[in-house]
């Protein structure tokens, strides 16, 4: 009984893992690296920066009146468990890196973002700040975070959308054109802000919402922003990237392209910040099509009639 | 195993299923591992963090 979104995933003997060459075609992200660059991140370095994208994140849970009893913390990086437990939540903190799950001060478990090992409605809240973005198979992560809600249960995550790095982006492939006349994909393959709404709604999230976040790091050195990302477990895991040690003359004629303002270097990040619910019946659902009583002619032909009596089934889909 | 294994804690014993198949998993206190019977595999439990990574379990066949 393996549904399609982990059928997908698996190589010919049913374990993902352990074959993945199969559909290595389909991945664009060197898990392996993943983990490795998580392994070896010190999130404590870029604390301010991930504390301010997960206090963004998690500013909404005050625009609802819902109680939250326990939540999932995925790939918090030591900033998202400590505000949920403020607000008196318990947490459960999930990695893939062992190490870094372990550092949350909270119930620690390390994982697969791909394949998930959560009972459904274990939780009532699940809040993934930064973390959902090196994930190959996102629809698939998605489907299992919503199935670990319980009904009702809420979903937020934050994602970096086109955009973010984009002037590193352009000063890499500039430099890179001029060093050898090609350009290796040095940053991560963003997704588009729109593909975020839907993708919340693929994996079956009730009243989904993607509203997209600038913030702009000034960096008076720019060896810092690659300090940074390092720091944040953000290197390059692209599986398609030039391997290869980058010619000297590349990065430091990068970072001197990058444009400048008042002396420091811009960065962008944008963050798409993706909110939605597990369904449940107490939510405002749809009406059936064809449950309307005036027929659109009758409401189109008569402009200036007065507004009929509430009539549900006459709501604009 | 002569290090003092560190248990897993039991709230953790009641939401975490096999990542593989979904199905429950079973505590082996001795070897402090998590086995799923389904999948042929047994996850270690390292300080007390469940290792839940199908490339780090133990396939039950080669025991």
């Amino acid at each position: 009984m393996l549904s399609d979104y982990r059928r997908e995933g698996l190589g010919s003997n049913g374990r993902a893992g352990h074959d993945r060459s199969m559909n290595e075609s389909m991945h664009v992200f060197d898990r392996t690296a993943v983990r490795r660059h998580r392994d070896r991140a010190r999130p404590g370095d870029v604390e301010d920066i991930l504390r301010d994208c997960a206090e963004r994140l998690l500013d909404r849970l005050d625009d609802t009146h819902h109680r939250f009893g326990r939540a999932l913390d995925v790939g918090g990086r030591c900033v998202v468990a400590p505000l949920l437990r403020e607000r008196g939540i318990e947490v459960v903190s999930t990695d893939l890196s062992p190490v870094q799950a372990g550092q949350n001060g909270s119930l620690a478990v390390a994982a697969d973002e791909e394949f998930l090992p959560f009972a459904p409605a274990s939780f009532d809240l699940v809040v993934a700040s930064l973390s959902l973005h090196w994930i190959n198979d996102l629809p698939g992560s998605l489907i299992q975070l919503r199935r670990a809600l319980r009904p009702d249960g809420l979903f937020l995550a934050s994602l970096p959308a086109l955009g973010t790095l984009a002037e590193l982006r352009a000063a890499l492939t500039e430099a890179e054109a001029t060093l050898s006349g090609g350009a290796a994909p040095r940053i991560s393959p963003f997704p588009d802000l729109r593909d975020c709404a839907g993708l919340l709604q693929r994996a079956g999230f009730a009243l989904p919402v993607a509203d997209a976040d600038d913030i702009t790091l000034l960096y008076a050195d720019p060896l810092a922003l690659l300090r940074d990302l390092r720091a944040a477990g953000e290197t390059n895991a692209v599986r398609l990237r030039d391997k290869r040690i980058p010619p000297a003359a590349l990065f430091p004629m990068a970072l001197s392209l990058l444009p400048r303002q008042d002396g420091r270097v811009p960065i962008t990040l944008r963050l798409a910040m993706l909110t939605g619910w597990a369904p449940a019946p107490s939510q405002p659902q749809p009406l059936k099509p064809g449950s309307g009583t005036i027929s659109l002619t009758q409401a189109l032909s008569e402009p200036d009639a007065p507004p009929s009596p509430p009539n549900p089934a006459g709501s604009a889909r | 195993m002569t290090e003092t294994a560190v248990p897993v804690d039991p709230r953790l014993l009641e939401i975490l299923v096999c990542p593989l198949t979904k199905q429950t998993l079973t505590y082996d206190r001795v070897r402090n591992e998590l086995v799923s019977t389904a999948a042929g595999l047994a996850y270690p439990i390292r300080d007390g963090i469940p290792i839940m990574l199908p490339d780090e379990a133990r396939r039950l066949d080669e025991a």
